[in-house]
């Protein structure tokens, strides 16, 4: 016997049981399954931060006219731009709660103050 | 060749367990016998193998590179046989469940074949690690010497010295357990 020969090493081989083996198999699948299944329900990072994106741009969005708006209003009536200033905070704090991106006319009425609400 | 290794660790990064069998079917025997290499005992590299596979499936997203799974997995098989091992988890006898020894040898052919396990693990015993995971891995698991050199991050030259080494030094012990026999 050659040292290229291979040893015999059928004494160690897995399968020579193979129902035992078959059980580690199985064993390792149902482990495998469980595993994945949670993967599959796990949002990914993109997916939890497509869903958040909206709200928070929308706010951003909203923040910017208030201080646009409130910009152009100085020294015009403030009671009249207090009062903008809330309805567009409302609508911004109503949009980031919800999750829903404020439409144009939206926007557009909580500045002139009508049917805002 | 199946699909690639790159390829099924892709789609089991998607949850899809047919890609995570595939992969089973093609590694959890190489995973058993590194376990093995390393412990010493088949009931704790059966569980070696179990706990690896399934902790490298939940990992799968630091494998850093999909196409040398196989790599990266034998690393985590090595690092938990070690951690059995340094734990004192290594089991004296082999039988892990209540289920029964198969029928098929008779109980004199089964008592040869565990004395000859035991013959073979005692020789192995004796390598060094790198050793008896190359030969295993070539003369049981029936893996070709560029293939472990890949898996094993070796020298395809170092596994051909590591496997002719780990045989010579086997057949010596062997032979000298016949001739005390």
């Amino acid at each position: 016997m050659t040292d290229f020969e291979p040893i015999d090493f059928s004494p160690l081989e897995p399968e020579r049981d193979p129902r035992r083996w078959a059980k580690v198999a199985d064993t390792v699948r149902l482990r495998m399954e469980a595993a994945l299944l949670q993967r599959r329900r796990e949002p990914d990072t993109f997916a939890v931060l497509t869903v958040w994106a909206r709200p928070i741009l929308a706010a951003a969005v909203v923040a910017l006219l208030v201080l646009g708006s409130t910009a152009v209003g100085m020294g015009s009536a403030g009671v009249s731009r207090a009062s903008e200033a809330r309805r567009l905070a409302y609508l911004a704090e109503s949009s980031v709660v919800h999750g829903r991106t404020p439409t144009g006319a939206q926007v557009v009425k909580a500045i002139i103050g009508r049917g805002a609400r | 060749m199946g699909r690639s290794d790159a390829d099924l660790v892709t789609q089991v990064r998607l949850g899809d367990l047919a890609a995570a069998d595939q992969l089973l079917q093609r590694y959890l025997r190489s995973c058993r016998a590194v376990a093995l290499a390393v412990t010493g005992n088949e009931a704790d590299a059966d569980d070696v193998c179990q706990d690896a596979f399934v902790a490298a499936i939940e990992r799968i997203d630091d494998c850093r590179d999909p196409a040398r799974f196989g790599g990266w997995l034998l690393q985590i098989v090595r690092n938990r046989a070690r951690n059995a091992l340094r734990h004192h988890r290594v089991r004296a006898t082999e039988p892990l469940d209540d289920a029964a020894p198969d029928t098929k040898y008779s109980a004199s052919a089964e008592a040869e074949r565990n004395e000859l396990s035991e013959r073979l693990r005692a020789g192995l015993a004796q390598l060094p690690e790198a050793q008896r995971e190359v030969v295993l891995l070539h003369d049981l698991e029936g893996w070709k010497h560029d293939e472990i050199a890949e898996l094993l991050s070796l020298p395809p030259g170092t596994v051909r010295s590591h496997l002719h080494h780990a045989r010579r030094r086997l057949r010596r012990i062997l032979g000298e357990k016949d001739a005390e026999a």
